[in-house]
This record gives C-alpha cells, structure tokens and sequence, in this order.
C-alpha cells in the first residue's frame, strides 16, 4: 500500500518557479499495475523520482506501508530504495564498463547476497528479460539501447522488490520486445503482488494497466478505472 | 564482483591516464622515501660523530705541537689539573718520539751529518730502532730533509751525495688504547697492551710498517737497543697514520729519558654541548702560558652542524615530496570522484550505502598508491645512496675547507692526516633502506590517499541522487 499526500515539488529556475508536481495525491493497493501519462515535461519523472526516494518533495509526504518517507533519515531512505524500490531509469543509468550480469548482481551485493546466489539470479532475470545468454558478460557500453533497457529491468527486479517504478520502460524497445516487458510487469503484479508504477507515452501499455493516471501541469489526474479482467480483455 | 573487483577494475578504467597517475606517484613516492633513508643515514652519522670524536680535546705545550715549536713540557700534575675540570671523562696522556733507522743515523753522523734537524723543541726525543719507515721519502720528504738540514747544522756540504735517506717512525707512548686523536685503535691482529700505564716491552705496529719490517705478530724488533714484542697490529686507515707505533706510555718516556712529561694530553669530554665550556675551563685550568687547549676535531664539529642542516634539508624534502605524492593522489581522487558523480548517484539510487560508495574509492586510490610505492620504491632502492652520499660528501667538503683554512700550521702530515679520516668517516656513510622506514613513508601516503578518496565521495554521495542523475 502506497500513500501519495498532497506532494509538491517546486524548481527555481532564474526568478521564476516551476512546479512539475503539484499537490499530488493518490494511493495504490499492493499488487495494482497502474501506468502515468503526460506530455514530455509535464512532470512525470520528477513524481516518479520522489516516489523512489531519489528526490525530496517541498512538501507533502509519500507513505509506504505506513512509515513516512518525510521523516526518513538519509540511511533509513538508502534501505529503502534497496529493499523496496525497484527503478527503472529512462536513460537506464547502468554501469558502463561492468557487464550486464555485474549490472544486475550490483544490487544483490548491497543487499548482502552470497555471490554464488547473485550470479545464478542475475543470469536467471536476463534470460527472462530475453537479453542474449552471450550478451550476459558483455560490457553494457557495448550493448545497443534495446539490450541495455532489458538489462536495467533485470536490475530493478533483482531484489525482489514491492514497488517497481518504472520511467518508459518501453520507449527504446522494438514492438516485440515491448510487449514482452508489458507481460513480464503485468505477470509480476500478478503472481507476486508486485506494485507497478509505469510512466508511458505508450497507448497499449497504458491501456493495458488497472489504474491509468495523467499529469499535466503538475496536477494528476485519474482518468479511467477499470478492473484487471476488463483491462485484459480490450488490451 | 565485489567491491575490490570494482575498485581494481575502475583504477584501470583509463589505462593511458593510470599509467600517467601511477608514474607521478612513483617519482614522488620515490624521493620521499630516498629523502627519508638519507634523513635517516645523517641522523646516524650525527650521533655517531657526536659519540665518538666530537668531544675530544687536545692539549699541547704552549708554543709547541708534535715536533715543533718550543715552551716547557706538559707534566703528570697537569694531567690531574685536567682531570678535576668538569665535563671532562677522561685524560690521556702521551708522549711522542720519533724514531731513526740506527743504521742510517750511524751513516749519517759518520757524514758529518747531526741527524735531522728542526727549528728547535723537542729533537731530544729522537731515539734509534731498527725498523725501516714504510713511507719513502719521495719528493717531500727529500724537500723538507733538505730544508731542516739547513736550518739544523748547516755543516753538510751541498756538493756531497745525498746519503740514503727515509722517514722517521713515530712512536707514541700512550696511557689508554686509543690514537692521537683519541678515537680507539682499530686493532687488525693480536691484543693491546693490556695496562697503557705500566712499562712493558709490548708495542703495537701499523699495517705498513709492520709489513715493511716483515714484522707480524710475535715478532720482536728494538728500539734504542731494547728489545720490543709486537703484540698486534692496527690499521689508521692512512699511510701516514700506519707508519708508526704504540708503546705504553711509561716505556716511552723511559726510552726518552723523560720520566713523567707528556707530548700531549687528549681530553675527552662527556657531551657536544660542554665541549666548549669544558675547553674555556680547561685552559684556565692549566693556563695559557702552560698550555694551548685545541679542539682537535674542531673540523668534525663542523661536519656535525653541516650534516645537522643536511638533515633537516632532507627531512623537509622528504615531508615535501610526500605532501606531493600526497596532493597528487588528492587531486586525482576528487578529479574521478567528479568524473563518476553519475556513477555514484546510480550506485546511491540502486541502494549502495554511503560507507560501500566511501570504500571503493578508497581502495581504488589506495590500488593507485600502492602501485605508485612498489615503482617508487624501486627508484627509491635505486637512487637514495647516490642522493645519501652526494648530500654528505658535498657537505664535507665544504667543511674540509673551511677546517683547513682556519686549522693550526705544523705537522702538516697530521693535520692531513686527520682530514684524510675525516672524510673518510662522512663519506663513508651508506644509505641502506630498512624496512621500517619505508613501511612508515608508505604509510604516511596511504594515510593521505584514504583521505583523498573518502572525503570527495563521500560529500558527493551524500547529496540526493537525482541532483547528480539529472543533466548530463
Ligand atoms: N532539477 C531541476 N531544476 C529545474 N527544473 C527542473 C528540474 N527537474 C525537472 N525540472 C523541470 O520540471 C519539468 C518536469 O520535468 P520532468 O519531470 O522530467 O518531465 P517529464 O518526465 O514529464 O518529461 C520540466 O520543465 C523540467 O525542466
Ligand atoms: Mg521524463
């Protein structure tokens, strides 16, 4: 369960401020697959980056499981963004000169996982994010755009996180793949009552979600509710 | 991967600009230690100096030194006088002879020749032997026969044939087993002479003279028609130093016929910092127009404050080319902490506590460093004698200078002597590298390059992710 509390988040930029997030509120069952639409700038990825931890808001607060991240000391938020949080970034922010199994493994190591277990698991989260198993060792700057998006969705999920947060997962994937990566999330919320937060310029993904929001200006906006066997149906 | 793999992974990331990093270190990291052996060699070489030479004083008849000059003979008394002054440890005495071939002097005499001359004192103490000098005259000694000879009887006819000419030996009587500057006698062979203030017919030989006589230990020989044992052989390090003999100091003035006067009296004093106020005391004490207090190693005393400032040089240029050694990996650390600022918010965003962030960079500046050390150390290996001994031996020279400049006249071969020595003994320093000194040069950098990784990625990893993720 996720509690969204009236959350701003306001930039100065020279003498004028901005607001990308602006008393935005909601909440999210445990388990629901819900995606974010808005135009380029409208705020999406400053909400997502608060909700993972990365940002403070001005105000307002995020509640997960009722522990406020406003209240958080900075270590206790480093926990968080372990244990709980699974991020993928729109510009995937891997390591560049460490393979894609040491990509995936690196948050297991935080999390104090034996490196046997890491590296079975890692390989295990590639394969099923259909990343090549002779990619599985290459460098990450010498994979293509597609193979990198795929490797840093294996990287969110590694510990088994509650929450994924994910900023167009999809947008530098071909058709095919795209739609493997939908499957893949909608099959986490499923079967392992994973919550997941995409933000998408992508109409099928978005249709294919259970709670379907919309920033615009800084202000959220919810715009269909539908259960998970509609969305299934007319996905 | 763990975070060593990473940190080793990372310290070779950009080979060129490692390779680059590792050099610089190496040549800082280099002097410092080079620096530090040197620092450590003098430090040594001080106290050594300051243990054994530094602290003695010579004294001398006024008006006379050695062979020359004039004025009355020290005596017994005095040499108590000089022991009740303060500050002083001990007083040797010694009296000094030299020695003729009787064969030669025989030949002289019956050429109308009275022996050699001098401009007065104490001729009186030549006596005969039946040793050979193991120094030829050469064109020195002919020089300097041919002047005395003048000067002494002037009866030799300049026309007349030279007559087969060699040095005197000297023969010191001594009360103590040390040499005539008072450093103790380096025995090469057999045994001192047990109690140096008793008569015996024991006597102690250098190297050259003894294998110029065919003298070993054992061996006997005369002197005035006595008969003396060799009872071992000493090595003065000169071939001066070497063409001469110990006797008690007893026996000697015995064999001069002198009983009770001393040639010179060798003062020791406990500490360099009385030297100077014990030597004030001392001639006040046997007055001065008795007796001419020197510092006898009053050039070693230089040596001591020049190598005193090598020192400190070498100490402020080791403290130096660490601080650069250590400025350096600073730099180099807060330049790749800034280069990876993304990398370090992706590890914080991903869950990375600040103290794993803190660690892999450490341990990457300490991958740097310690390869930095092993080069350095090797040039360090490599080049701190060569610095050690050109620091030393250049000071030495200056201070061989300023010593003879100000140095007493008379018995030039001596005083040469005793320079000879003492440039031997600065020169003679050797750096050698222990162990210890280069753990702590190490160290002492390792200490500054943990600093420098720490402090840049731990302030960056404190501040939030995205403010380091957004942008680039
Ligand atoms: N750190 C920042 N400083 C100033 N302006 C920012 C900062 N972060 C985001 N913005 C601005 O906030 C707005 C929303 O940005 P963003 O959340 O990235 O939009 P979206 O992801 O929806 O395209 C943009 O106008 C952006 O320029
Ligand atoms: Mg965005």
């Amino acid at each position: 369960m996720i509690e969204v509390k009236n959350l701003v988040r306001t930039f100065k930029s020279g003498d004028r401020t901005i607001k990308p997030v602006n008393d935005v509120s909601f909440e999210l069952e445990q388990g629901t697959l819900a995606s974010i639409v808005g135009k380029s700038g409208s705020g999406k990825s400053t909400l997502l980056s608060l909700l993972g931890a990365l940002d403070k808001p001005t105000s307002g607060d995020v509640v997960v499981n009722g522990v406020s991240l406003a209240s958080m000391p900075d270590a206790k938020l480093t926990n968080y963004r372990r244990r709980d949080i699974g991020f993928v970034f729109q510009q995937f922010n891997l390591i560049p000169n460490l393979s894609a199994v040491d990509n995936v493994m690196l948050p297991m190591e935080f999390a104090g996982v034996r490196k046997a277990a890491r590296l079975e698991r890692a390989r295990q989260l590639l394969e099923q994010v259909q990343l090549d198993p002779d990619k599985h060792v290459r460098r990450i700057n010498r994979l293509s755009g597609g193979e990198q998006q795929r490797v840093a969705i294996a990287r969110a999920l590694a510990n088994e996180p509650k929450l994924i947060l994910a900023d167009e997962p999809t947008g530098n994937l071909d058709e095919q793949t795209g739609e493997h990566i939908i499957e893949l999330l909608s099959a986490l919320s499923r079967d392992h009552n994973t919550t997941i937060l995409v933000v998408t310029h992508d109409r099928s993904l978005a249709n294919k979600t259970e709670r379907r929001f919309r920033l615009q200006q800084g202000r959220l906006t919810e715009e269909t509710t539908r259960t998970r066997a509609t969305a299934a149906v007319t996905g | 991967m763990s975070v060593l793999a990473r940190s080793v992974g990372n310290a070779f990331r950009n080979k060129v600009r490692t390779a680059a990093v590792v050099a610089v270190l190496a040549v800082a990291i280099g002097l410092a230690l080079a620096m530090l052996v040197a620092n450590q060699a003098v430090t040594g070489k001080v106290a050594e100096l300051n243990a054994s030479v530094g602290t003695v004083l010579t004294v001398n008849p006024a008006g006379g030194q050695g062979f020359e000059g004039g004025g009355e003979p020290l005596t017994a008394a005095q040499e108590a006088t000089a022991a009740a002054v303060p500050n002083v440890t001990s007083v040797v005495g010694t009296k000094a002879l030299r020695l003729r071939n009787a064969a030669e002097a025989a030949a002289e005499t019956a050429s109308g020749r009275t022996g050699q001359g001098g401009p007065g004192g104490q001729t009186a103490t030549s006596v005969t032997t039946s040793l050979t000098a193991a120094v030829d005259a050469g064109t020195l000694g002919n020089r300097n026969q041919a002047a005395s000879g003048a000067s002494g009887s002037g009866t030799a006819g300049s026309t007349q044939a030279a007559p087969s000419f060699s040095l005197p030996v000297t023969a010191t009587g001594i009360g103590a087993e040390v040499d005539s500057t008072g450093k103790a006698l380096q025995l090469t062979q057999g045994t001192g002479l047990g109690d140096y203030t008793a008569a015996s017919t024991g006597a102690l030989l250098g190297t050259t003279l003894a294998t110029k006589n065919g003298l070993g230990v054992g061996s006997t020989f005369t002197i005035k028609d006595q008969t003396f044992t060799v009872k071992g052989l000493f090595d003065a390090g000169t071939a001066f130093g070497n063409n001469a003999l110990y006797v008690t100091l007893p026996t000697a003035q015995t064999l001069a016929a002198l009983p009770g006067e001393l040639s010179t009296m060798i003062v020791t004093v406990n500490s360099m910092e009385n030297v100077d106020a014990a030597k004030t005391a001392l001639q006040a004490a046997l007055g001065s127009d008795k007796a001419d207090v020197t510092q006898g190693q009053r050039n070693l005393q230089t040596a001591v404050s020049s190598l005193d400032s090598v020192k400190n040089i070498s100490f402020i240029a080791f403290a130096a080319a660490l601080a650069t050694a250590g400025l350096i990996i600073l730099l180099i650390m807060v330049m790749l902490v800034r280069e990876r600022r993304r990398e370090i918010g992706v590890l914080k965003a991903i869950g990375a506590p600040n103290r794993t962030i803190g660690l892999q960079f450490v341990l990457e500046a300490l991958v740097l460093v310690a390869m930095g050390s092993v080069v350095g150390a090797a040039i360090a290996s490599f080049a701190s004698g060569g610095i050690a001994s050109a620091l030393i031996s250049s000071s030495s020279s200056t201070t061989a200078a300023t010593g003879q400049r100000g140095g007493p006249g008379g018995f030039p071969g001596g005083q040469g002597g005793a320079f000879g020595g003492a440039s031997q003994l600065l020169t003679s320093v050797t750096a050698s590298a222990s162990p210890e000194i280069i753990a702590t040069g190490i160290a002492a950098v390792f200490g500054v390059a943990i600093i420098g990784a720490l402090v840049p990625a731990l302030l960056t990893a404190r501040i939030r992710p995205i403010e380091v993720l957004r942008g680039e």
